[in-house]
């Protein structure tokens, strides 16, 4: 069936029709973007935390905006090329845009791996530090472990094994067998052993239905010599000071537990502690960060003495300090080279020390912890609108950049036999792409910059 | 478009760029002007957004043609800007407290 209007105006409207059907789109669209942005309003006026202003680090978003609006020129030189049929150019432009839409995600997963692996703690006392976990992560460590009780109804054999940091655990059968559990097949057979029945031992399945026929709630397997677990906190239900109880209901008993977090720290916020001078970021970082931070609030508050010590802008200077350097020493000698950490994704330019060359590392009692996570949604609302607006942004570029490609590479035979009809393609394609420019005007400054 | 003449289309393309320039140059602005702190973070914020705005109108007049369109994308869009600012009404309402209530007249606790 013949489209009508791809080519000429229809009478009434005065436009091919395309054209109406993307203004309606985008229509739709401004809703979209108009619904996040007053969401985006709503969460900074009602925040009760100190909502982060240039908290982001600047150049890959300020990078981006530049990049959005070389390729909003190049999309509707494109299409202006195409309408004179300059086709070199025409093609150069595309391939431009193309490319820039590439950049722009490229630095948007750089921005994001750097917000994955960067982390946020609350204490107690409600200092926040900020910083990075050593290479292996956060983790909750057993010693001494001596019995794993596996309930057959719920547990996964396999799910305390990928925790176990002991090197080919074995576990004594009944009869005083030392038995290899160093994959789930051979703890399958072993668990299968202990629960009488005609069942195939690789089906976890039928060996629960035995296991409910026989009212065998579970299996305990005793270690041949003590093990050692070091467990991802999101991993584990419960833990007591001699026992680990895993998300599946498997229980770990030991000799202790010890639930500490590493943090190399590269940012100490007191703006929400109770009482500044005796934060409990000084327990862990000692006197003498105290006293540099004591020496950066007198410097800052000098600095921005013309504010109301209760302005949002004076606490962000003088409440706050960046940590450059593993020592006070050093750190004093690097002021001024300021670098945010957040941006940083691991194994790029600490690949050779690792952050712990970088920043000081304190270890931290999970019990002075009341809050952590990575800066992502669930860090606060800020992070979460954040990655709304810049995911459901960033699926737009994608989505615009593959219509683009689509016409070039793709719509070669429309070029040669009917180019005023890839033009009104190309035009359509690119009054969405200065669209997505277009939001992105809004997003940068109220992210990155206010 | 109404303008399909070449010569047209040559010197639009020249403006294409010009406008480019323009909205970097003002990109700049926009970060100089964040780290400059004005007399409240309110004003940072509004000056931030007028710049924000006045690039956003440069795009859409120039690149996206609405500077010389035909009235059915005016009403479409018009259309689309009653509801979208109904939206940013809706947020000043949700500060208002319509739930605020007086209590009974004449009605004690206890009674």
């Amino acid at each position: 069936m013949e489209i009508p209007y791809t080519r000429t105006n229809r009478p009434d409207t005065g436009l091919f029709n395309a054209k109406i059907g993307i203004w309606l789109f985008l229509a739709s669209e401004v809703m979209l973007f108009g619904g996040l942005f007053s969401s985006y309003i709503f969460l900074r006026v009602g925040a009760d935390y100190h909502w982060p202003v240039h908290e982001l680090t600047l150049w890959p978003g300020f990078v981006n905006t530049i990049v959005l609006i070389v390729s909003s020129v190049t999309v509707v030189m494109a299409w202006a090329n195409l309408k004179m049929r300059k086709i070199a150019q025409y093609k150069l432009c595309m391939w431009v845009t193309i490319i820039c839409a590439g950049v722009f995600m490229c630095l948007k997963a750089y921005e994001y791996n750097g917000k994955f692996h960067h982390i946020g703690v609350k204490l107690t006392d409600g200092t926040i530090l900020t910083g990075h976990f050593p290479e292996e992560g956060y983790r909750v460590k057993l010693k001494g472990g001596s019995t794993v009780t596996l309930n057959l109804q719920t547990a996964d054999p396999a799910y305390f094994l990928k925790w176990c940091v002991t090197p080919n655990p074995q576990f004594k059968t009944e009869a005083g067998q030392p038995q290899p559990l160093d994959q789930q097949g051979a703890l399958m057979a072993f668990i299968d052993a202990l629960v009488p029945g005609d069942h195939d031992s690789s089906s976890l399945g039928q060996l629960r239905r035995d296991a409910a026929a026989k009212d065998q709630k579970s299996v305990k397997l005793t270690a041949t010599a003590p093990l050692e677990f070091a467990v991802k906190e999101s991993k584990t239900f419960s833990h007591t000071a001699t026992s680990i109880t895993f998300r599946d209901g498997t229980v770990v008993e030991g000799a202790s537990v010890e639930d500490k977090m590493t943090l190399q720290v590269d940012k100490v916020d007191v703006r929400s502690s109770l009482d500044e001078d005796k934060a409990l970021a000084w327990h862990y970082l000692g006197d003498e960060w105290k006293k540099a931070f004591e020496e950066h609030s007198k410097e800052e508050a000098e600095s921005h003495k013309k504010f109301d010590p209760r302005d949002e802008r004076y606490l962000r200077h003088v409440k706050q300090m960046e940590i450059h350097a593993p020592t006070v020493a050093e750190h004093n000698t690097q002021h001024g080279g300021k670098h945010s950490a957040e941006a940083h994704a691991p194994g790029e330019e600490h690949a050779a020390g690792g952050h712990a060359a970088h920043y000081p590392e304190i270890v931290i009692d999970r019990k002075d912890v009341a809050f952590w996570s990575s800066f992502t949604p669930k860090w606060n609302t800020y992070y979460a609108i954040y990655f709304t607006l810049t995911g459901l942004h960033g699926m737009h570029v994608v989505a615009g950049a593959l219509v683009l490609f689509y016409f070039l590479v793709f719509d070669g035979r429309r070029l040669k036999e009917d180019p005023e009809h890839l033009a009104n393609r190309v035009e359509v394609g690119g009054l969405f792409w200065h669209f997505v420019d277009l939001v992105w005007i809004f997003l940068f400054p109220l992210l990155y910059l206010l | 478009m109404a303008h399909d003449n070449h010569d047209d289309l040559s010197k639009h393309v020249k403006t294409y760029m010009k406008i480019g320039g323009w909205l970097i140059f003002f990109t700049f602005v926009t970060v100089g002007l964040s780290f400059v702190e004005l007399p409240t973070h309110g004003d940072n914020l509004l000056v931030g957004m007028a710049l924000a705005a006045f690039k956003a109108t440069l795009v859409g007049l120039i690149f996206m043609h609405l500077n010389h369109e035909r009235s059915l994308i005016y009403k479409v869009l018009l259309f689309t800007l009653v509801f979208v600012v109904g939206l940013f009404v809706l947020i000043y309402l949700s500060g208002q407290n319509p739930l605020h209530f007086g209590g009974f007249e004449g009605v004690t606790p206890g009674h």
